[in-house]
């Protein structure tokens, strides 16, 4: 909802917003501009004329259809309509999701998405006939000629891997000289052996391309087969420039996205692997059809799956790996999920133990066979500094391999530069990313467009909540005041380093953390996980509370007996986490976190240890509205109000928001009534952890560093944050593009601009 | 003899009297404002003032919202 005009920044929209429809609809197309064929439609003037939306046609039986759609090239669709579910499938493949509360959804159409709809098989026609069946208002001439103006060139060109070449084909030489015009792509082409032809393009007979069936509405119209009867022209590219060509290609460049696909049935060069789903794995719905979408015609798409955390995304994976049935490289983020993705190719599959392999710095298994699966981290694979010899005889033969499917976990955390060097040095037929959050706070977000593909699909959080997929979350953020003591340190400048350190060791915060721990433990016998960012705090609080923690330094065998009591001891029932937990450590156990501190305002922290407790529990009738655990689990933040904390928070949760969760803000904790039993009770004691905050080296109250820290940018403090964006399919709202406007490390105020300020806090402080 | 002197009630909670305090013990003598801190939640300050108390908290007030990009 984002875009929705006012009324929703700063506090006073915590509770959840939603205007009536009506409301909404007027206030929605105001803000912003569009401009055709741009990436951007809101960088333009905001102008108070689009307001008017008395033009648009209703149509007499609008009732039953479930669609606002606005020249603007926003849709707005009811999620009560009885069509709900076919045009929310329809919706996702052609638009982006902006917001996605519980009873309105907001996406935007944009040349990415588009795209990407293009290209898992719909047509320029069938877009726009299904669009005006579900619109309430005859389609806004703008939205049908942007339709057509995004997707007119796409499936001309496509990209092909034979015997480890990379070719640029098309049925029409014209096509493939104006690309050539170019001359990034000019630079990028290997002119080999001889003229064919005489543009000097590679001239070849088509061979049979088989259409699969389709079992969905959106999904009956085959992919632009142009090439069918029509002789294929090509020229050969520069492995290393397939990148670059790929990003020219796009819709915001020469507007020729190139079609990546591979027909992996067809595929005689490379050997086959024996590997079936086992029968008890049985995708759900959502999963089969994220599928679906990849392998809507028979052939395998590149591109990016989108699924909560706790959703089955490794099913996802190792049911695409078991379809395409050809050698499979598997990069995860750390050695820790390279242990899971393994377990879980055994665990789904029928893959044979000697297939299977791992690659990390402590298990270097060698590849047997001539196809097999391999799993390993990014790292290992990017590394540019010298290896062992043993590890340089892998990669050598991960480097050689045609692989069929490069299978990409987390992909919102690897830094960009990364997986350049993956995707250049390993040469893959079709490329699967996954992820649960689409975010970042660098703008790397847009050139997983060019290095993966587009978005294939992406599930809506509270469906698979409400279908008992995912755990019902009750979010809730504890508003903490800062004791008089606490405050008056935070504001003086001498303690500007300190800022943090005090607001975290707040000691009204501490006796919230201590009510909520010995609520949840002793009425509910609930298993808590408390994350701490900053290390002083971490060390303060678990001591003191008496519970233990793992943070970066923690040995392997330590975390292992720690983690292993938490889930199965009756004693240990609250562990601490450093920013350590936020991914990598698997508890399926917990269902409560508290968090005290965090990652600056990082939304992509925030939804990943949210999603630590999202992974489903108990029994799933219970868990369906109405059922007899509604919630079955809670995610607190612990903010210090009047403190940088009330920003990073309101910042942190927006993704979340976009998802259709909402924040309950708690004010009163501990309860009034509360007294000695919880900690810093008395004023001496509260005095005494002032003084160790304050002693404490500058460096010992700062953040934990961890190596494998993707996204530092959110680190640095209290940046201005541009709102332009370009994104995966064009999104906005949900992804937001950020840069340093300023130099490094300077540390900028926030808007102090009144012009800027909220007309709600003008008139509260005129 | 009875010395009176006029002045401006403030009452607020106590975060927001530690950062009127802090305002106050960050200017220069001349300018100092505070007349009276009668406790934790009630100030005496000088009656020309209210303005300025009321800019500086909404700015600091300002700084600790975010706004979500347009």
């Amino acid at each position: 909802m984002g875009h929705h005009g006012h009324g929703e920044k700063g506090r006073p929209s915590k509770k959840i917003k939603f205007a009536s429809k009506e409301e909404y609809r007027a206030s929605t197309a105001a803000d912003d501009q569009y401009e055709e064929g741009g990436d951007d439609f809101h960088d333009g003037e905001r102008e108070g004329k689009k307001m008017d939306f008395t033009k648009l046609e209703l149509k007499p039986d609008h009732a039953n259809r479930p669609l606002w759609a606005c020249a603007d090239g926003r849709i707005f669709l009811e999620t009560f309509s009885p069509l709900y579910k076919q045009a929310y499938d329809f919706l996702i493949a052609i638009a982006e999701p902006v917001c996605r509360p519980e009873s309105m959804h907001e996406y935007n159409l944009t040349p990415h998405s588009l795209y990407a709809a293009v290209s898992v098989g719909l047509e320029t026609e069938t877009i726009i006939a299904v669009l005006s069946k579900l619109s309430k208002t005859k389609l806004p001439k703008e939205m049908i000629d942007f339709i057509h103006a995004s997707t007119a060139n796409y499936g001309k060109v496509k990209l092909v891997l034979k015997k480890n070449r990379y070719f640029i084909e098309s049925p029409f030489p014209e096509v493939l000289k104006r690309l050539l015009a170019d001359d990034i792509i000019a630079k990028a082409r290997i002119s080999s052996e001889g003229m064919h032809g005489n543009d000097g393009f590679t001239v070849s007979k088509p061979v049979n391309e088989i259409e699969g069936g389709h079992d969905e509405l959106i999904n009956e119209v085959d992919v632009a087969a142009a090439a069918e009867e029509k002789e294929t022209h090509s020229f050969e590219i520069n492995p290393d420039q397939v990148e670059n060509v790929k990003q020219r290609c796009l819709p915001n460049a020469l507007n020729y996205p190139m079609m990546e696909e591979y027909d992996f049935r067809n595929d005689t060069v490379n050997p086959d692997l024996d590997m079936e789903l086992k029968p008890q794995a049985q995708p759900r719905p959502y999963q089969e059809k994220s599928l679906s979408k990849m392998f809507g015609n028979g052939r395998a798409r590149s591109g990016i799956i989108v699924l909560p955390c706790g959703a089955g995304k490794s099913l996802v994976g190792v049911s695409a790996a078991s379809r395409i049935k050809k050698s499979c490289l598997c990069l995860a983020t750390n050695a820790v999920s390279v242990d899971q993705w393994a377990f879980q190719f055994k665990l789904w599959s029928t893959i044979r133990e000697e297939q299977i392999c791992r690659f990390t710095s402590d298990s270097k298994e060698r590849f047997r066979g001539n196809v097999g699966v391999v799993v390993t981290t990014y790292n290992m694979v990017a590394f540019g500094g010298k290896r062992s010899e043993e590890s340089e005889k892998i990669i050598e033969e991960i480097r050689n391999r045609e692989w069929g499917l490069l299978l990409m976990d987390e992909v919102h955390v690897v830094p960009a530069h990364m997986f350049r060097k993956v995707i250049s040095i390993t040469k893959s037929h079709c490329k699967l990313g996954l992820t649960a959050t689409l975010v970042r706070e660098d703008e790397r977000i847009t050139d997983l467009n060019f290095l993966i593909g587009p978005k294939l699909y992406e599930a809506n959080w509270l469906d698979l909540v409400k279908g008992g997929f995912i755990a019902n979350v009750q979010c809730a953020e504890v508003w903490c005041p800062m004791t008089k003591e606490f405050f008056a340190e935070y504001l003086k400048k001498e303690n500007s380093k300190k800022r943090q350190a005090l607001y975290v060791m707040n000691p009204n915060k501490f006796r919230a953390c201590e009510f909520l721990i010995r609520f949840h433990e002793q009425q509910r016998g609930d298993k808590i996980i408390v994350f701490a960012d900053n290390l002083f705090a971490l060390t303060e609080y678990a001591m003191k509370l008496r519970k233990p923690m793992i943070y970066g330094a923690t040995s392997h065998v330590e975390r292992t007996k720690i983690l292993d009591a938490f889930k199965t001891s009756k004693e240990v029932n609250t562990i601490f986490l450093s920013k350590v937990g936020d991914n990598s450590i698997d508890i399926p156990e917990a269902n409560v976190i508290i968090q005290i501190s965090s990652h600056a305002g990082s939304r992509r922290q925030e939804a990943q240890r949210l999603g630590r407790i999202l992974r489903a529990k108990g029994r799933h009738q219970d868990r369906m509205a109405g059922g007899k655990e509604e919630y079955n689990a809670f995610f607190y933040s612990l903010v210090s109000t009047d403190t940088q904390e009330m920003y990073y928070s309101t910042k942190r949760q927006q993704f979340l928001i976009d998802q259709g969760y909402s924040f309950k803000v708690i004010t009163s904790l501990p309860p009034a009534d509360s007294g000695p039993e919880l900690s810093y009770h008395r004023l001496d004691d509260q005095l005494q952890l002032l003084g160790k905050v304050l002693s404490a080296g500058d460096d010992a109250v700062g953040l934990e560093q961890l190596d494998e820290d993707a996204d530092d940018v959110a680190l640095q403090k209290a940046r201005r944050y541009s709102g332009s964006m370009s994104a995966m399919s064009g999104a906005k709202g949900m992804v937001y593009m950020e840069y340093n406007t300023g130099k490094k490390g300077l540390i900028k105020s926030k808007p102090k601009d009144p012009t800027k300020r909220h007309q709600l806090f003008k008139k509260r402080f005129g | 003899m009875v010395n009176a002197v006029k002045g401006l009630y403030v009452s607020c909670d106590i975060p927001m009297a530690q950062f009127i305090i802090n305002m106050n013990a960050s200017l220069p003598q001349s300018q100092k404002f505070i007349i009276h801190v009668l406790d934790n939640t009630h100030l005496f300050v000088r009656s020309d003032m209210a303005g300025m108390i009321r800019s500086a908290i909404a700015e600091f007030r300002d700084a600790n919202t975010y706004e979500k990009p347009a």
